[in-house]
């Protein structure tokens, strides 16, 4: 029978997960209660029970293949009535921030995205790489007049900087997303029922309605958050691309006017990410980590995105308010969180949206989706 | 002796308004009782004072209170049980509150149950005990947990104790652990293994005699006094003991029988014995190269739950091989233990041991089948398996495989099959030359004990060896009075029920020479001073009451007649009922007062109204018939129920006595019988449905149809089901029609 398993467990795998947030794993004893309450595992392809076997027994590569990994949307269902306090919802959370560094490109990158030791480093990169920059272009000191943010970082520096930044991590994302890609065909079989681009494209609609987070019950408050800070990056991105194409075509240099609609759009899309990430953080605290647990992992993604927005809006109301002492630090502040989104971005917890994309094409693909 | 009855009629708790009193008095007043008195509450301090004062002033002898159930207010209607009879008419649970108030028919069963009664206290006589000296000696056969358990407990109370082992030291298997399962909470981490603490707390006792290399050659008599001779480093001695703990432990199922699982074939294949000697001597190596074993799979269920094996489960396996699971890890954190098992069955509070050895990571707990095992050419085992939690066929290779072997009682002697046991007594059947030709018969073996008992040398045993005993009520207690089954002996069991049970079975001792030096029976008629005797001049060496004896009191003289044992005796009467010559009573209990008591009931000329007497088990079927009256449950007028002891002590003469007077049928309700019976007297039920299949013969003769007479099983709690069973046989019964013998 083809379907022979050797079992070969990984015992450094599970201690890895165990320290990954997945400390519970072990407890788990098949009773199958999260399958049954999971309120989006789909009928016939029940999770997560088996992986939590693929996890207890140290399965990495079959849990590694395995797309319910990131069909899961860590509604934590399973974890409120697992009757064994096993917390499937934070053994496949530590899964997949383990799946994140397996499959990050190059590897070394992963190790310091996921690792807390490493956020000091992490921050210093771009800190002293801009320090340098400006101070060797003479710009690393506060200008005279009217703030204007260019006077202190070039729009050209910016760029210069940033958009090869972009290709990169870019490129690099989707180079482990390709490898995800041949893994999932690969274990999972290509007997498809549905086109690739169909599927695709009902993935989208489905994360742009925020379809299976809409199902989740115990964690039904996430959704907002979740749904508003991904309305706010992708505001932010069209305000990027916006404010490219006011620069280049018709030569309209920042600040803009608060009139702008581009600015209102900006504005919002802030509004939009600090709210959301805001709402996130209060369910975390009200949750108490009762039917969550929220990791290292998790919690450095979200202050990262928190202070991203805080400093976001400060560098343009004390710009407004005038005080230069503090406007141009902040902006240097934000700038360097920014460029700690686009680098590690592959290799932080925003990375979990190509994956969760892919792996529900797969599902839909494969036809195994079906409720 | 003259008998002087007082009867009280109580006319509280409703019986005054359902019933007419003085209708009722008048029927006392036909058979002369010195006093018949009138009281509203005879429970009451003034109530019970008339009682008293008439005793004495009267010097009444028989007191026959009908009133309320016998199992209400027993410390209250007390009376020197030596001197007076006490007798209770349930006027209230079985007639007012079960039947329609001031009916014809109420008023007609109040009366039957008072003759009833009256005519039981006349027949009565109170207990004459007997009582001698008694030795207080506390044998203790086995020196295993259970054994040492028991005999600490025992000298802590003042008894003094004899050990026998048969081997050169105490300690039994515990003595070869490398450690133990948790005995304290949280119930989570193994533990040193501690034997040696209560060897020597015993070898230091002075009222502790430990015989080792002894083997019991015979023991003889009965509860305080058993006459034992035990052998022990060449020399014989004989010494006399008040009761035997009976804790002979277990031996593992003998592996060679495994060969399926690689036993004997494969030498990384080695038994959860053979893992423990391994671990204690300090490392876990594979036998074949004795390279450290650092992958190990552990088999559940080795011969367990398998009818061709071991039919049951041992409920320590599980535990065992989690245990040496931690074993594993602990010499090397990255080696792994792997157990595949059929169900994890971890009792109790072991389930925090359970929780803890899975958190471990190195441990996998995998629900599966055992496919096939082989040896890989690098000398690895690979089993193949299927497992249930993936759904696949699966593989492990491993450096040694471990098989959870089960317990099997020691009371199967070597070279038996536990699953191929003869029923009852383990033996051999032989074919023996009589009278009737060649006879297949069952010879049974002596093992341990050596009882010098008629019945066989050894105690009955229930299933697979285990000692027979009422199992759920009456732990630690088998068919042989005085002597109580302790540890692995009774079922498999880990060390801490173990040590429990030692504690218990010493208890249960003390309890029986104490209760039997008084002149009481042990449970469950604990307290009562009756014994049956034999009126010898009639009998006729059927041997009936020797065979049928539940508890192997009687053995038997030369010529065949009974030879008594009184302090063996549970006084259930299973020998009185037997008994075809009805030479074997009770002071309170005779053929002769049930015979009495059926004739006093009126039998009604009506022929549309059946009667029927019904025999009911005092134990279940009498409470049970209690909770009916208490629940209210309306229970048809036709019949009069007699308790009896147990529903062995059914003499078919009842029967006859009963429809030849024209009563129209007999209904026997008793406890389960057979597999998982309930019977408080283990075969009491049983003896009486086997008795009521040869009742056909009496109902010849009488020319009546066989179905007149029936039995039917109830337990203590299924009093809902009386209405149901009682309408069934009157239908039955009004089916059939009147009995011809009505009116004669």
């Amino acid at each position: 029978m083809g379907d022979e398993i050797t079992l070969n467990p990984d015992i450094n795998f599970i201690k890895e997960l165990k320290e990954a947030g997945g400390e519970t794993l072990k407890k788990c004893y098949q009773c199958a209660t999260c399958s049954v309450v999971c309120p989006i595992s789909p009928e016939d392809n029940p999770f997560p029970r088996k992986q939590m076997v693929m996890a207890q027994f140290g399965m990495k590569d079959e849990i590694l293949a395995d797309p319910a990994v990131w069909y899961c949307h860590n509604c934590n269902d399973c974890s409120k009535y697992c009757p064994r306090g096993a917390r499937p919802g934070d053994v496949l959370s530590a899964v997949r921030q383990w799946f994140i560094k397996e499959f990050s490109v190059p590897k070394f990158m992963g190790s310091i995205a996921t690792n807390p030791k490493m956020i000091g480093i992490a921050l210093a990169i771009p800190i002293i790489l801009f320090i340098v920059i400006l101070g060797i272009t003479g710009h690393f000191h506060i200008p005279d007049g009217k703030i204007v943010y260019s006077k202190f970082f070039p729009i050209s520096y910016i760029e210069g900087i940033f958009f090869p930044l972009v290709i990169i991590a870019g490129v690099l994302y989707i180079i482990s997303l390709r490898k995800y890609w041949k893994v999932l065909n690969k274990v999972n079989g290509t007997n498809y029922v549905k086109s690739f681009g169909d599927a695709f494209v009902e993935s989208i609609t489905e994360l742009v309605k925020h379809e299976k987070f809409a199902k989740c019950e115990t964690n039904a408050d996430r959704k907002n958050g979740h749904l508003l800070v991904l309305y706010g990056f992708i505001g932010l991105f069209i305000t990027t691309l916006w404010i490219t194409f006011y620069y280049y075509v018709l030569k309209k240099h920042s600040p803009i006017s608060l009139l702008d609609p581009m600015k209102w759009f900006a504005n919002l899309s802030a509004l939009f990410l600090l709210v959301g990430i805001v709402i996130i953080i209060l369910n975390k605290l009200k949750d108490k980590g009762v039917n969550t647990k929220t990791s290292y992992f998790d919690w450095l993604f979200i202050i990262i995105i928190l202070s991203l927005a805080i400093t976001g809006v400060f560098t343009e109301l004390i710009r407004l308010a005038g005080i230069k002492e503090l406007a141009y630090p902040m902006y240097f502040l934000h700038l360097v969180l920014v460029f700690y989104i686009i680098v590690y971005f592959p290799y932080s917890k925003l990375a979990h949206m190509g994956y969760r994309i892919l792996a529900i094409t797969h599902y839909k693909m494969t036809g195994k989706d079906k409720d | 002796m003259e008998k002087k009855v007082g009867v009280y009629i109580c006319s509280g708790c409703g019986i005054g308004e359902a019933l007419n009193i003085e209708q009722l008095q008048n029927v006392v007043k036909e058979y002369n009782p010195i006093v018949c008195k009138i009281h509203h509450s005879f429970c009451s301090q003034e109530g019970i004072q008339i009682i008293k004062d008439d005793i004495h002033n009267e010097k009444l002898n028989a007191i026959v209170i009908a009133a309320c159930s016998q199992r209400v207010n027993q410390d209250i209607f007390i009376f020197d049980p030596l001197k007076y009879v006490t007798e209770r008419v349930n006027l209230r649970e079985q007639v007012i509150w079960t039947q329609p108030k001031s009916h014809e028919i109420t008023q007609l069963m109040a009366e039957d149950y008072i003759r009833m009664g009256i005519i039981k206290a006349q027949k009565a006589s109170p207990p004459e005990p007997k009582i001698r000296e008694l030795d207080k000696t506390i044998l203790i056969v086995g020196g295993g947990i259970a054994g040492l358990s028991a005999a600490i407990e025992a000298q802590k109370v003042g008894y003094k104790v004899i050990i026998i082992e048969k081997e050169g030291k105490l300690g039994g298997w515990m003595k070869n652990m490398y450690k133990r399962l948790p005995s304290k909470p949280p119930f989570r981490e193994l533990e040193k293994a501690d034997i040696d603490i209560k060897i020597k707390e015993v070898e230091n006792n002075p009222n502790i005699k430990v015989y080792l290399n002894a083997s019991i050659n015979s023991i003889e008599g009965e509860p305080g006094m058993f006459d034992v001779t035990v052998s022990s480093n060449g020399n014989t001695e004989k010494f006399r003991v008040g009761a035997i703990v009976f804790s002979i432990g277990w031996k593992p199922y003998d592996a060679k029988n495994l060969e399926n699982l690689g036993y004997g074939k494969f030498k990384n294949v080695i038994t959860n014995i053979e893992m423990e000697e391994m671990a204690s001597k300090g490392k876990i190596l594979r036998p074949s190269d004795k390279a450290p074993a650092k992958r190990v799979v552990f088999l559940q269920c080795a011969g367990q739950r398998n009818e061709e094996h071991l039919p049951y489960c041992s409920s320590v396996c599980c535990l065992v091989s989690l245990k040496q699971a931690k074993y594993v890890r602990e010499t090397d954190s990255s080696s792994s233990a792997f157990i595949i098992y059929k169900d994890m069955r971890t009792p109790g509070l072991y389930e925090n041991f359970y929780q803890s050895v899975q958190d471990d990571e190195g441990i996998f707990l995998i629900k599966g089948e055992v496919l096939e095992l082989k040896e890989t050419e690098d000398s690895l085992m690979e089993v193949r398996f299927d497992n249930k939690l993936l759904g696949k066929k699966s593989i492990i290779k491993a450096d040694l495989v471990v098989l959870a072997t089960g317990m099997v009682t020691n009371m199967v002697p070597e070279g038996r099959e536990p699953n191929n046991l003869t029923s009852e007594f383990i033996g051999d059947i032989v074919e023996k030359q009589t009278e009737d030709g060649l006879v297949k018969e069952l010879e049974p073996v002596p093992i341990v004990l050596n009882l010098k008992y008629r019945q066989g040398p050894e105690m009955p045993h229930l299933k697979y060896g285990f000692p027979d005993s009422h199992f759920i009520c009456f732990p630690y207690e088998t068919r042989r009075t005085g002597i109580y089954a302790a540890g692995a002996v009774r079922h498999p069991m880990d060390s801490v029920q173990a040590t429990m049970d030692g504690a218990g079975a010493a208890l249960k001792a003390i309890q029986c020479i104490k209760l039997t030096s008084e002149g009481k029976a042990v449970h469950p008629r604990s307290g009562d001073m009756t014994f049956p005797e034999f009126y010898l001049a009639n009998c006729t060496q059927c041997r009936r009451c020797t065979v049928e004896c539940p508890f192997g009191v009687l053995d038997e003289e030369e010529n065949g007649t009974p030879k008594e044992h009184p302090y063996r005796c549970r006084r259930c009467g299973t020998c009185m009922g037997a008994c075809p010559q009805r030479i074997i009573s009770f002071k309170d209990y005779s053929v002769d007062i049930i015979s009495s008591m059926i004739k006093e009931i009126q039998v009604p000329e009506d022929e549309d109204f059946p009667l029927i007497v019904s025999f009911i088990c005092e134990n279940d079927a009498y409470p049970a018939l209690d909770m009916a009256g208490i629940n209210k449950i309306q229970l048809p007028p036709n019949f009069r129920f007699i308790p009896l002891r147990c529903l062995g002590g059914m003499n078919l003469v009842w029967v006859a006595d009963a429809l030849s007077k024209g009563i129209d049928g007999v209904l026997l309700i008793g406890c389960k019988y057979g597999e998982d019976y309930q019977c408080h007297f283990i075969k009491g039920s049983e003896m009486a449905a086997e008795r009521l299949s040869k009742v056909q013969e009496t109902l010849d003769r009488l020319m009546l149809e066989a179905e007149r007479v029936e039995m039917v099983q109830l337990a203590i709690n299924e009093y809902y089901k009386i209405p149901e069973i009682l309408n069934h046989f009157l239908e039955k019964i009004k089916e059939i029609g009147p009995n011809p013998y009505k009116g004669f």
